[in-house]
């Protein structure tokens, strides 16, 4: 019994020995096979301009800002698609203006967002001798050449359509390109930083 | 190579392009000011373009002066001045304050609102707009509610679940009152009483006293 397991090791063990020699190969027959590999992963590659993307942060930096110019320039030139709406929000009366039309407001919009948009406010003043009339205030960067206001020929009444965020602002007519005039509807205030007086305007949500 | 250098030249045509954008936007926000008041608030402006800061308050600010004849060094004064508002209003609202939230927190803080009032706010209005509740707290103060009670109120407010229209209601009725000859603070108890009841979490508002002036709910 002893013997018979001292033969069958042996055996094994000569076995073991000729599955670990490595055959012989002829050295072309490597040349061979490297070259066909080699041949291989060329025609698997994407090509040289694509590697280069993949391989080459800057260049596809540089690639990223051009589509962002294109998209630029060619924006004006596409058709935009009108944007989806969740309402036609009737505008209330504000104090110290008169409430008129409505305003559309994005629906894609947050709700901060939506809470801040715009509302359409008409300021008014009585001013039948002025030449003319312009609202300045926060809303209009205090640039009155953006909003005139248009006189009613009949009534001499001089009014304007402006959008408005909600909060509280501050304006003043300038008529006549000159005089400084508060609004006669609306509460006042002293401005802190140059000592004058204004209009206050608090715009609430549409 | 020949892609190396389509590369470069997009980069540069990207960053003239980029350039040119904010030139043109930088030359509509100063539109309008005289050289020497261009000039005076410069180094502010890019100073506030740095920060992140919205730079087209600081030209309004300017051109507000412009309007009004104010001498460019006092110009210069209220433009720095409203830069640093609007750098602690950014603070206070951190971290993502809109322009209409900025310009609302900055003038509250001319106002005299402490910058941990507007922390407070943020708090308690959650993700909604604080431009209006900023923009009444200003006006009441303005009206003559002192600073500390008006702060109170507003915040308090605000954790009970008011929204703008409550606000402007609150600020409309306290108008009318004062100009019936009542005295703010006054009006502003009156008119709370009549606001509070109906606001969402008033009862739990209340359970966990945030409110100093809370009047209890009738049962």
């Amino acid at each position: 019994m002893h013997d018979i397991n001292e033969e069958r090791d042996e055996l094994i063990g000569r076995i073991v020995s000729e599955l670990r020699t490595l055959p012989t190969v002829p050295a072309d027959a490597t040349a061979r096979v490297l070259a066909r590999v080699d041949a291989a992963r060329e025609s698997e590659r994407p090509g040289r301009f694509s590697r280069r993307l993949i391989i080459s942060l800057p260049a596809a930096i540089g690639y990223a800002l051009a589509a962002t110019l294109a998209g630029f320039l060619i924006r004006g030139a596409v058709p935009r698609r009108p944007e989806a709406t969740v309402a036609e929000v009737p505008i209330p009366p504000v104090a110290g203006t008169l409430g008129a039309g409505t305003k559309i407001v994005p629906a894609t919009a947050n709700r901060r967002a939506l809470q801040e948009a715009p509302v359409t406010v008409q300021f008014v003043l009585d001013a039948p001798r002025a030449k003319s009339v312009m609202v300045v205030g926060d809303f209009n960067a205090w640039d009155g050449s953006r909003t005139p206001l248009e006189r009613d020929s009949t009534t001499g009444v001089w009014s304007a359509l402006v959008d408005v965020h909600p909060g509280r602002h501050v304006y003043a007519f300038l008529v006549d390109g000159k005089t400084w005039m508060l609004d006669p509807r609306a509460p006042r205030t002293k401005d802190l930083d140059y000592g004058t007086q204004q209009s206050v305007l608090m715009v609430g949500l549409p | 190579m020949r892609t190396d250098r389509i590369v470069r030249c997009l980069r540069c045509v990207s960053a003239i392009a980029v350039l040119m954008t904010a030139r043109a936007a930088s030359g509509q926000a100063s539109k309008g000011l005289d050289s020497a008041t261009a000039a005076a608030i410069a180094p502010i402006v890019e100073q506030a373009r740095d920060e992140k800061l919205p730079v087209a308050p600081l030209y309004a600010k300017a051109r507000e002066g412009q309007v009004q004849r104010v001498p460019v060094v006092k110009i210069e004064a209220a433009v720095r001045t409203l830069a640093d508002r609007m750098r602690a209003a950014n603070e206070a609202l951190a971290p993502d304050a809109s322009e209409q939230e900025l310009h609302a927190a900055a003038d509250a803080i001319k106002s005299g609102v402490p910058a941990e009032t507007l922390r407070a706010m943020r708090k308690a209005g959650g993700d909604g707009s604080l431009a209006v509740p900023i923009g009444v707290l200003t006006q009441l103060i303005a009206r003559g509610v002192p600073v500390e009670r008006a702060s109170m109120e507003v915040v308090a407010l605000l954790q009970k679940g008011a929204v703008a229209r409550n606000f402007i209601a609150l600020e409309e009725s306290v108008r009318q009152d004062v100009l019936a000859g009542r005295r703010p603070d006054e009006s502003l108890d009156l008119r709370l009483k009549g606001i509070i009841p109906n606001l969402p979490q008033a009862a739990n508002a209340d359970a966990t006293g945030l409110s100093a002036s809370s009047p209890k709910r009738p049962r």
